[in-house]
């Protein structure tokens, strides 16, 4: 059977209360009642609508504070202010910090009728699009599976027969069938190392590394990530050169995670730059943000594929042919970025260059003892698992 | 009876059982194979063996976990050094599920990725197979 809406009415006024009832009476919703705000609160709890109403103007907390305590507890569930027709600034009011829609005092029955379904339906398409969203976030685990199994095992089995081929033949190969061996391991050893870097774009779990975030100090991670870079950047003759500021505040994030996002970055700046370029990182911090730029003088990025650049499986026209890549770098540093609550840019110009800009959240000790995003994230996860 | 090692091969896929097999054996090794945990299991019930190379997804999910643990409730099966050889998939789970499954095993414990080199596959068991016969020793 179809689960019945559930609205809560929340009015002082006997009236008001009494002509909702009367008006919802034969539509089939599941009906409760509540004299003030801090009544109708508890009532949120146990009854859980789908929907409430909620006056403004009553004795006791507002309707103003029941709509903020309501956000909290369940950003989900649509609010509908009712209001005299002088207080319709407060309605204005109430809308920007989140209600759906008000109901000027007096109301028609039909008025409230079509406010109630539109509200209602408001309700259905947001927890469908919860829905939407965790059954996309399935899906890109299960694919990340699929991948692993389907493919990665056949090929390691593949792999593991050249191997024994290779130590029970090793006397009687001659030189150039044992180098035709060595090319095969290596092209299948390459298909798996794609595989991987595959697999762990779609799969990283975002919701992991925030659990294991600490203040973490950019300037380790940049000199880190350099180190890790270098050896490719001899080999092309490009220098990696770095500029911290003095004095840059920590962010809150998982170092592990923050070095592989800056790997890909200078990685790929190292890709798109010719021999003898430069690739340049800095680090500085502004507005309680701080803010890590890859620079490079390299062969840019055309502007219409701007806008592509941090998607999956995405790689620039512009790529040199030599250069091999899964396409997945910047889309998974992307996912990185964005589990730090940070926010990730380019600019470009074709022949001159590009920057990536890196933007994270500065960690300020004194108020962001533990991150609100983990909080969050943690009262959410257990019902996501099941 | 010979003085070869006895080693036992615990994995649902023939194909890359038939890889490392020919490795071990090339290095001198006897080596039984089982395709399943059912089997393995009766496997070492019933003969001594000196290192188990265990495959951990098999069958409807992480069976091979479920072999460690039982022998790690058996006091003669707790002796055997386990070398677990696996794929990506179970090493994320590894990583990132919701418990740490490397306390349920015995403490000569290694983790391999398939597909395994087989210089390092060969280190690695000669390596276990040594510390086996130290701890054997120390408690007779």
């Amino acid at each position: 059977m179809e689960k019945r809406d559930r609205i809560l009415i929340i009015d002082d006024e006997e009236v008001v209360l009494d002509s909702c009832l009367q008006v919802f009476g034969s539509m089939g919703y599941e009906l409760a009642t509540a004299r003030d705000g801090t009544a109708g609160l508890e009532l949120m709890k146990e009854f859980g609508p789908d929907l409430v109403l909620v006056d403004l103007m009553m004795p006791g907390i507002s309707g103003f504070e029941v709509l903020e305590a309501m956000r909290r507890q369940d950003p989900t569930v649509v609010a509908i202010v009712i209001t005299g027709y002088s207080t319709v600034g407060s309605a204005v009011e109430a809308m920007k910090k989140g209600a759906f829609d008000f109901l000027p005092k007096p109301f028609t029955p039909d008025e409230l009728r079509v406010i109630t379904a539109r509200g209602l339906e408001k309700r259905r398409l947001v927890l469908e699009a919860i829905e939407l969203r965790r059954e996309r976030e399935m899906l890109r685990e299960n694919f990340a599976a699929i991948v692993s199994h389907e493919l990665k095992s056949p090929l390691g089995a593949v792999q593991q027969n050249l191997y024994g081929l290779v130590a029970e033949l090793q006397d009687q190969l001659s030189d150039e069938q044992l180098a035709r061996f060595e090319r095969l391991k290596k092209r299948i050893d390459d298909l798996i190392k794609l595989i991987q870097s595959w697999l762990r774009a779609v799969s990283v779990p975002v919701a992991k590394i925030k659990e294991s975030f600490a203040p973490v100090a950019m300037k380790d991670v940049i000199a880190r990530a350099a180190e890790t870079m270098q050896p490719h950047a001899v080999r092309k003759d490009i220098t990696i050169t770095s500029t911290v500021a003095e004095g840059l505040p920590p962010v809150l994030g998982e170092e592990g995670s923050l070095t592989e996002a800056l790997v890909n970055l200078i990685g790929n700046s190292i890709k798109y730059t010719r021999a003898g370029g430069q690739v340049h990182v800095t680090a500085e911090s502004a507005n309680g943000r701080v803010r890590v730029a890859v620079v490079d003088n390299g062969v840019g990025i055309a502007p219409e594929d701007l806008p592509n650049v941090f998607g999956d499986f995405y790689r620039g026209r512009t790529a040199p042919p030599t250069e091999s890549g899964s396409g997945l770098g910047l889309a998974l540093t992307r996912r990185i970025v964005e589990a730090h609550d940070g926010t990730i840019s380019v600019e470009s110009e074709v022949g001159r260059g590009t920057t990536f800009t890196i933007d994270l959240p500065a960690w300020n000790q004194a108020n962001q003892s533990v991150p609100t995003a983990a909080k969050v994230s943690s009262t959410r996860d257990p019902g996501d698992r099941t | 009876m010979s003085d070869k090692k006895q080693l036992l091969i615990i994995d649902d896929d023939p194909d890359f059982v038939d890889g490392i097999k020919s490795i071990l054996t090339k290095a001198k090794y006897e080596v039984d194979v089982a395709y399943n945990p059912k089997d393995g299991f009766a496997k070492l019930e019933k003969k001594h063996y000196d290192l188990l190379l265990l495959d951990i997804m098999m069958g409807r999910g992480a069976e091979g976990v479920m072999i460690a643990r039982k022998m790690g409730r058996d006091a003669k099966l707790r002796e055997i050094p386990v070398l677990i050889i696996t794929g990506i998939r179970e090493q994320i789970a590894f990583l990132f599920g919701s418990k740490t499954l490397h306390p349920h095993f015995v403490e000569t414990d290694e983790m391999l990725e398939k597909p395994v080199e087989p210089k390092l596959l060969l280190d690695r068991v000669e390596r276990l197979l040594k510390a086996g016969t130290a701890k054997g020793t120390k408690k007779a």
